[in-house]
């Protein structure tokens, strides 16, 4: 029983990274129709630069301040420049962001080394309290804890806001929202920023979950991020949050159980949902 | 006006490949044979893939995985059985059966797909694979690899030399003859209107499929042909950057044009050979994958027709007067 439930918190505690990254992938694609290979590339810089900013300062803090700016500075540039020549194209859209993500991957052992850089907690998280036979480990709650906060902040933004207001009708129509006199291209680049900046805080906070990064985080971490948004459907927030604690938590149960099969139940998972219901648990069409 | 174009380009491609045939005669540079050896295997690797990406339309993110196959199988049967010329050739047939088997399966669970989901779900696939190699020790030797004798006719660095180029034109040829039959017809008519050959009765998925083993079979082959040439083989031929560099050869040659292709294999494989010899003089050319990535960003974006698709446009311009 007590496995059982730390082995729930920890799938949990996954489900959050994953959906800070899915989360992005999936409005991405809900709105401009773009799937950005590239996410986890942003992920990867998150972690890396946050980390980087950790170690110089010292402060966990200002580390995860350092990777949501520098998601929201790379997001910006490559939305601005490279993504919105290609559009209208989705062929060169596929492959100009699986270059990038390349090209970010190499970028990162250029700027940050090749090898894998080990991280550490800062004392104030890394506490845990034994509670029955349950371990409760101080920053996994931390983590969960921001997956929840940005998930009701990002349910406020497009439940209750203009700009939520604005994407939501651009999901639905992006033709009809343009012709109500809406800029919709900034909508794009609002929605693209926001989505790179909450990957590479996922990536920061990632970190020192795992310990270690190495630069083909990028690669792993955005594939899970797609099976989940997949499973959840693209374009639904509730979905990729219900469908990544899914993906989070089978994953915890597979890699304890039947640890050589942990990548390809996720796969199957995704195999099945796309098998039945192509358009994602909570998709709609 | 057709035919004789066709012919001109025959002639070309004939003068070339008497170049080809000729160069061990005149230059004596081992370094040099090997490169073209690879070049040759590589090409094929890279029409393959254009058979998907400029034929079809659609983009394969784990064509790695039929090009893996073909090594370890080739591989697989010279270190376990005997390493005689027949064992090779079995392999070979065990290559086309189980790249066979795996395209067609991968086909028709996943081409019903967008080209979005049907990229990531292979780019997926392709991983599986490379994990399925890295944890299956016993037959793969994980990353580590293993080393394993060629049959004695391939020993000699010239032999393959002379090998590989009649495999790159016997693949070339066989690969044209595809494009250009009518099956080859409505994978082109797939490329420039689903819709609209989907409404004049063709079935879509039908010919995805075909184009897939197409492609998955030459794969396969070029694949054991690497492992050959390297004598060697680990768990990298399954990796992305396989897959990223049949993707760039493609680009860059221009899509839709088997010769392209091959442009594009000598061109990338040139480079890389160059740009290796400079990382003696600045590490940053160690990440060659920079360079190679950006310049694929910048084609995709500025060039997407490539060398050959440039080089047509200029004579249609220059034919018009």
């Amino acid at each position: 029983m007590d496995v059982l439930l730390n082995l729930t918190i920890n799938g949990i505690a996954t489900g959050s990274l994953i959906f800070l990254l899915a989360a992005g992938l999936s409005l991405i694609f809900g709105l401009m129709h773009v799937l950005n290979f590239a996410h986890g590339a942003l992920f990867a810089w998150g972690a890396y630069f946050g980390v980087w900013i950790y170690t110089q300062t010292g402060s966990f803090i200002v580390g995860i301040l350092g990777a949501i700016v520098i998601g929201a500075v790379l997001g910006w540039l490559l939305e601005r420049w490279i993504i919105q020549p290609v559009y209208t194209n989705t062929m060169s859209q596929i492959q100009v962001t699986m270059g990038l993500l390349l090209v970010m991957n190499e970028c990162i052992k250029v700027f940050f080394g090749p090898n894998q850089v080990s991280v550490q907690l800062p004392s104030y998280l890394n506490e845990s309290w034994l509670l029955g036979g349950v371990i409760l480990i101080k920053y996994r709650l931390f983590v969960i804890g921001v997956g929840i906060l940005v998930f009701l902040g990002l349910q406020y933004m497009l439940k209750r806001t203009r700009l939520g207001l604005i994407v939501r009708a651009g999901v639905m129509n992006k033709e009809m929202v343009q012709a109500l006199g809406i800029n919709i291209k900034k909508v794009f680049l609002y929605v693209f920023i926001l989505g790179s900046g909450m990957a590479a805080l996922g990536g920061m906070l990632f970190a020192p979950y795992s310990g270690v990064i190495h630069a083909e985080i990028g690669m792993d971490y955005g594939i899970l991020a797609f099976i989940v948004v997949v499973i959840g459907g693209m374009g639904s927030m509730v979905g990729s949050a219900l469908a990544a604690l899914l993906v989070g938590v089978l994953g915890a149960f597979a890699t304890f159980y039947v640890p050589s099969v942990a990548l390809a139940v996720n796969m199957l998972l995704m195999f099945g949902v796309l098998m039945f219901r192509p358009a994602g648990l909570l998709g709609r069409g | 006006m057709l035919t004789k174009r066709l012919a001109f380009s025959r002639w070309w491609m004939g003068l070339i490949v008497l170049l080809l045939i000729g160069f061990p005669f005149v230059s004596d540079s081992r370094g040099a044979l090997i490169l073209l050896t690879q070049i040759f295997i590589y090409a094929v690797f890279a029409m393959s893939y254009d058979i998907l990406l400029g034929y079809t339309g659609i983009i394969s993110f784990g064509h790695a995985m039929f090009f893996g196959i073909g090594a370890y199988t080739t591989a697989i049967f010279l270190h376990r059985w005997d390493h005689s010329m027949l064992s090779f050739l079995i392999s070979l047939v065990a290559v086309l059966v189980l790249t066979g088997i795996v395209s067609y399966l991968i086909g028709v669970m996943t081409l019903r797909l967008k080209s979005h989901f049907y990229a990531m779900l292979t780019l997926a696939i392709a991983g599986l694979f490379l994990v399925l190699a890295e944890k299956w020790r016993d037959l793969t030797k994980g990353s580590d690899g293993f080393t394993f004798y060629i049959p004695d006719l391939l020993k000699d660095r010239t032999a393959l030399y002379f090998f590989a180029l009649a495999f790159m034109v016997i693949m070339f040829v066989l690969l044209k003859r595809f494009t250009d039959s009518p099956t080859g017809r409505v994978l082109q008519a797939i490329r420039e209107n689903e819709q609209r050959t989907e409404s004049l009765g063709y079935k879509i998925l039908h010919y995805k499929i075909i184009a897939s083993m197409v492609a998955g079979l030459a794969a396969g082959l070029s694949g054991s042909m690497y492992a050959i040439t390297l004598r060697f083989v680990n768990t990298a031929v399954f990796g992305t950057n396989v897959t990223l560099d049949a993707l760039l050869m493609t680009i860059i040659g221009g899509v839709g044009t088997l010769f392209g292709s091959i442009l594009g294999s000598a061109l990338i494989l040139l480079v890389h050979a160059g740009l290796t010899d400079l990382a003696k003089i600045h590490w940053i050319f160690e990440r060659w994958m920079i360079f190679f990535g950006a310049l694929y960003i910048l084609a995709v974006m500025f060039f997407p027709q490539g060398i050959v698709g440039m080089f047509r446009q200029w004579r249609a311009k220059w034919n018009r007067g």
